[in-house]
């Protein structure tokens, strides 16, 4: 295949990509399901709630700036606002990768 | 399966980077070989699905809940299980510096479990199935969901190396979660997804569809 026609649906396959998790960024916070995940359930199993929210209450090593994919003060539309920043920061990395990567 | 911070002593953390560092750098050492116009879109493309994706919690029953990790989708369409590790590094870079998930001195661990082992298993699970001419939905599934289920149990020794889980214990509840999120969460939309391209972008899969042995190497 000529190299420009795959670069132009390459382009193409990008738009579709971002569409899809744009679509999953903004469906998330209404359909995520919010118990706790695999490890955070194991984790309560051996060790017990008390100990679990012991380890939980400890400082974190880094202050981030939107904790637990939200936005303070914002409930849901903020939610969907952290993951939408999250994943164009996450699309703006790849293509700066990419070009800085790419063969010249 | 994000480790945090409290889970891991600094030293073990320490640990964990060094060994994942080698793999991020041979991940970097890929790009640079393999980077053009062309794939530049794509990479891009995944790095944003598989963070959307991994927001996307998924129930499992027994009040416990899910979400891909997406190494072994990326290794399979750039036929390299170091896509995967790339990817996932920079996906683990934004969620636990931005978004407070999985922790900063864990990130190690966090990178070695699901990007290099989850990656490297589905990969190599999946080229080992297609050699034993599986078809290309049902290889991607049995990857995927190797690639997950090994890299929770992995997950499991080192938090028992750490002190905090108990061996067996810890093996059987990591192993049970993570054995059917690895069905619904990763196995699953891994197989939708290479189905998708598949149908429409057969040429991104011809390295990994028509050779296995193709750009598979480790470096």
């Amino acid at each position: 295949m000529n190299a420009t026609i795959s670069g132009k649906r390459n382009t193409k396959f990008l738009y579709a990509g971002l569409v899809i998790a744009l679509v999953i960024s903004i469906l998330a916070p209404f359909l995520a399901s919010s118990d706790p995940d695999g490890l955070e359930s194991a984790a309560e199993g051996v060790l017990g709630e008390e100990r679990m929210s012991a380890l939980e209450e400890l400082a974190p090593v880094f202050e981030s700036p939107m904790p637990d994919y939200s936005i303070e003060g914002h409930g849901k539309a903020g939610e969907v606002g952290a993951i939408v920043i999250g994943t164009l920061i996450m699309l703006g990395i790849g293509l700066a990768l990419g070009k800085v990567m790419k063969k010249r | 399966m994000h480790i945090p911070d409290s889970f891991l002593p600094l030293s073990h953390a320490l640990v964990y980077w060094v060994i994942a560092l080698p793999f991020i750098y041979l991940s970097f050492r890929w790009a640079r070989r393999e980077m053009d116009d062309m794939k530049v879109p794509v990479l891009a493309a995944l790095a944003a699905g598989i963070f959307a994706i991994q927001a996307l919690n998924i129930p499992i029953g027994m009040g416990t809940s899910g979400h891909m990790v997406g190494a072994t989708l990326v290794a399979i369409i750039f036929a390299s299980p170091m896509a995967g590790v790339l990817v996932l590094t920079l996906v683990l870079l934004v969620q636990g510096f931005v978004f407070a998930d999985g922790g900063i001195t864990a990130m190690g661990a966090n990178i070695l479990n699901m990007g290099v082992i989850s990656g490297f298993t589905g990969y190599y699970a999946f080229v080992t199935l297609r050699k034993m001419k599986l078809g290309m939905k049902s290889a991607s599934f049995i990857g995927a969901w190797a690639g997950l289920l090994i890299s929770a149990i992995a997950a499991s020794v080192q938090l028992t190396v750490a002190g905090l889980f108990p061996l067996v214990a810890g093996i059987t509840a990591m192993g049970t979660y993570h054995l059917v999120i690895g069905f619904v969460g990763e196995g699953l939309i891994t197989a939708i997804a290479i189905a998708a391209i598949e149908r429409s972008r057969p040429d991104l899969l011809e390295n990994s569809f028509l050779n296995p042995e193709h750009g598979g190497s480790v470096a």
